[in-house]
């Protein structure tokens, strides 16, 4: 059975001086009273359930997003984001989880399941009267971005389907797509093997399952670490075999290379090795770059390109990895959004109760976009879900830095989505 | 690759990143968190008191020989009173031009602004939302009319006008009901402040002000008055309420501090500045006496940054620059490079938190030489290519001498051209 320790956290306590920095950058209490602000639910009512006092002093930790802003601006060096995700952890096994989060929870099931007749699925899901009935019922917002599935194939069939075509080479790198790549946007992960190819890499793509960061996310600490064990065993013949793990959904990256054996206390030598070997894929370019092999035969992209800044690519702490290799494509203006946090942080803004909440905390994110011109067609994010909030909040449309470099390499139509033959 | 890479956000890394790409470097800022900006009045201290004395200082430049002479180490010592009256100029027209203008007194005085306890505070320079809260002599200057929100937490309007007419100020307080301007029930400064930057709440706080107020009296409130958008609601609260207002520095968070912190940002952004927050050193690489990268822990494998030079603006005990354990083993956080502490056998503290000579530890940091390169015992510079500002630096009690900001812009404009006219030169290149 699994308890949600707090070993990393109580030494964390002392380190607090309460400046509330966190809580002058907190993109959700700046929005709502609902959520208190970090300081207040992390550092201090983490005093209250610490040693026999299992329960947290009132529910308002359940409004923290995650997006992990405090944990930037905290000048004393306090993952007070961690010790949010401890007492979401707490409750959940104190009492329950609710079945909506328990759904929201397992979107490789639900990527899945759809995928077997996506425009059925799309068709069953994607109407105002099953949308309300998913409101009523579950307490799923009508009209928060819930993706569609991919009604040109999985990105798995798409890989069993091209396979006679894929580049075999002597470089190879291990390709983590995720859920996401996999049932809804399975161009990004034709874009990133494109872009492997072009570097004269062959690509890999190892069974593999959820990251497990919407269970995380959604206080379920035993079943995430199933998930991330399960990916451990995976991934870990590659990783021994010295290929890079280079993943395009920079959430998941995070989860298996940090997040996950963090919040669960896993410290063993197998997840020591797999979080050395993982890299989101515009840094392991950006290091391709430093080393001199990263191909620049770039074609001019003329146009404003808004960026905005996943709050997991912060969580990373490697830079803008995606604005330095942006940065190689001639005519490319890309302009990097200061904006905290899109809103949807995971499945936070699918709920009925947070989806104002986060669209009020995109807004930051809309208006930059906004700001740059009515000329911009395209918005650029590492990660799904700001991606399909973003394209929510502001018609444009968003695309992932990869599918940027693929359509400058010549190799990818980036308004239509799809490979150039 | 960056000429220069600047570690620390406060307002040395951010003044000095300034100077550095003005003067033509390729500049990175990289920063552990957010900087001591936020905790401050979001004045500028030059200097209130000397060392070791309790009276106040009238002028602060003018005082600087004095210190100098009898502090040669001092911060000041190095950059002199004409370094540090040109880099304070320097900062006057930085703010003008960034729409957030700061101004000094004409004569060179120290201004004496209230306090968010009531006291009087000698502050150099102070933004102009501050300006009209100018205490002058005792009995002098216009009545004061505090007010504050009722259920605010971080400012008592009470407090501030009692102790106020206990120096002799003519002070009354009031207060407002906070739904005036949020529905909200429990909102930080910072918070209050973004409800400010709605036209109609400042509307709202205005014409509540208009029936308080008496002719004549000055409102003084909390410094709340718009965060994104501070000078326009300042100015349509001014017209509205029809008398001047003016604003009092806070407990933390502080929304001046935010204010110049998001203007220096923005600047430095519009000057292609990189700047990289949650970025802590780990490890640096030098050869040849000089550090060709620092590595910044990660979610992974350390981050590399290289860069033709370094400068460290970290800060003091305070912001992090400098750290101790309860063995009495200090260190400097960065680079650790050598400190210079107090003496062997001197104690870090004196037994009264409030001992007006200040606490010896609190003068502890970085040696440097006077092209504010940390140096070692023997006065060699550590590194050829590494700089130090701000609060870091030794032989100082910014604190207790209220000097906080001006070392840190004297010596974030110095430090950073000292950096780049040696990166320019061909030994370095």
């Amino acid at each position: 059975m699994h308890t949600v320790s707090w070993h990393s956290v109580g030494e964390m306590l002392d380190a607090c001086i309460k400046c509330t920095i966190c809580s002058s950058y907190c993109p959700v209490a700046a929005v709502t009273d609902k959520f208190p602000g970090p300081k207040y639910a992390g550092p201090q009512a983490q005093r209250f359930r610490e040693r026999g006092q299992p329960h947290s002093p009132d529910w308002s930790v359940d409004y923290c997003s995650a997006c992990r802003v405090c944990n930037e601006a905290c000048p004393s060096g306090i993952k007070i984001a961690e010790i949010n995700a401890r007492a979401k952890a707490q409750m959940v096994h104190d009492r329950g989880i609710p079945l909506r989060n328990w759904l929201l929870g397992r979107n490789e099931l639900l990527g899945k399941a759809g995928s077997v007749a996506p425009h059925l699925a799309n068709l069953a899901m994607h109407n105002p009267v099953s949308r309300l009935a998913a409101e009523k019922v579950m307490g799923i917002a009508r009209e928060a971005p819930i993706p569609r599935w991919s009604t040109r194939g999985t990105f798995g069939a798409w890989v069993r389907r091209t396979r006679a075509e894929r580049l075999r080479a002597e470089k190879k790198v291990v390709y983590f797509h995720g859920c996401s790549t996999m049932y809804y946007e399975p161009e990004v992960g034709q874009a990133a093997v494109a872009v492997f190819e072009h570097n004269g890499y062959e690509v890999i793509v190892p069974p593999q399952n959820c990251c497990g960061l919407p269970m995380l996310n959604n206080g379920e600490f035993p079943a995430a670490e199933k998930l991330y064990r399960s990916n451990v065993a995976k991934l870990l013949p590659y990783v021994e075999e010295g290929y890079p793990i280079v993943g395009t959904s920079i959430s998941c990256v995070l989860t298996l290379r940090e997040e996950a054996a963090e919040l669960l206390d896993i410290e063993d030598e197998a997840s020591r090795s797999l979080r050395l070997a993982m890299w989101d894929m515009c840094e392991w370019l950006r290091d391709l770059h430093q080393r001199g092999e990263l191909r620049t035969d770039f074609q001019p992209l003329e146009m404003v390109l808004p960026y905005h800044v996943s709050c997991q690519s912060r969580a990373h702490r490697m830079g803008r990895p995606a604005l330095d290799v942006m940065a190689l494509v001639p005519g490319l203006d890309t302009r990097e959004s200061d904006a905290r946090c899109c809103g949807l942080a995971g499945t936070y803004g699918f709920k009925a109760e947070k989806y104002e909440i986060a669209m009020q905390v995109g807004q930051e994110a809309f208006q930059f976009i906004e700001d740059q011109g009515p000329d911009v067609r395209y918005v650029a994010a590492d990660s799904e879900i700001c991606r399909w909030q973003l394209e929510h909040g502001t018609g444009k449309k968003a695309r992932h830095p990869v599918e940027v470099l693929a359509a400058a390499y010549g190799l990818y139509d980036l308004e239509a989505r799809r490979l150039k033959a | 690759m960056y000429d220069l890479i600047v570690i620390g956000a406060g307002l040395a890394g951010l003044v000095a990143a300034h100077t550095a790409a003005q003067a033509g470097l390729k500049v990175k800022v990289i920063a552990k968190g957010l900087g001591a900006l936020h905790w401050g009045a979001g004045t500028v201290d030059v200097l209130g008191y000397y060392p070791d004395e309790h009276s106040p200082i009238e002028r602060p430049l003018e005082a600087v020989p004095r210190l100098a002479a009898a502090a040669p180490n001092h911060p000041y010592a190095l950059v002199s009173a004409g370094g540090l009256d040109e880099a304070l100029r320097g900062f006057v027209a930085l703010t003008q031009e960034m729409g957030l203008p700061y101004a000094g007194a004409a004569d060179g005085r120290n201004l004496w602004l209230p306090s968010p306890a009531g006291a009087a505070r000698p502050a150099y320079l102070a933004p102009q939302g501050q300006w009209p809260g100018r205490l002058e002599r005792p009995g002098e200057g216009a009545p004061l009319l505090i007010v504050g929100l009722a259920g605010m937490r971080d400012f008592y309007p009470q407090m501030v006008a009692a102790n106020l007419a206990r120096l002799g100020y003519a002070a009354r307080a009031a207060a407002l009901p906070l739904d005036l301007i949020t529905a909200r029930r429990d909102s930080n400064t910072a918070q209050l402040a973004l409800a400010l930057d709605a036209p109609a709440a400042r509307s709202r706080l205005a014409a509540a002000l208009k029936r308080l107020v008496q002719p004549g009296e000055r409102v003084g409130l909390p410094a709340i008055v718009g965060l994104k958008d501070h000078p326009a609601a300042l100015a349509q609260l001014q017209a509205e309420a029809g008398a001047p207002a003016f604003e009092i520095p806070t407990l933390p968070p502080s929304v001046p501090g935010m204010r110049l912190y998001a203007a220096l940002r923005r600047r430095l952004q519009s000057l292609g500045v990189r700047l990289e927050i949650n970025l802590e050193i780990i490890a640096l690489r030098a050869e040849g006496g000089r550090v060709v990268s620092v590595d910044t822990e990660t979610s992974a494998r350390p981050l590399r940054h290289e860069a033709r030079g370094f400068l460290l603006a970290t800060g003091g005990v305070l912001g992090g620059g400098i750290t101790s354990d309860y063995l009495g083993n200090a260190r400097e956080t960065a680079f650790g490079l050598p400190l210079a502490l107090p003496q062997e056998g001197e104690p870090w503290f004196r037994p009264r938190f409030f001992d007006p000579a200040g606490h010896p530890f609190f003068r502890a940091g970085v040696p440097v030489n006077r092209r504010f390169q940390p140096v070692d015992a023997g006065g060699a510079p550590v590194y050829e290519n590494v700089w130090a500002a701000g609060g870091l630096l030794a032989h100082a009690d910014p604190i207790r001498e209220r000097s906080l900001e001006g070392i840190a812009i004297a010596t974030g404009v110095a430090a950073a051209r000292q950096a780049a006219e040696a990166l320019r030169a061909p030994s370095l290149g």
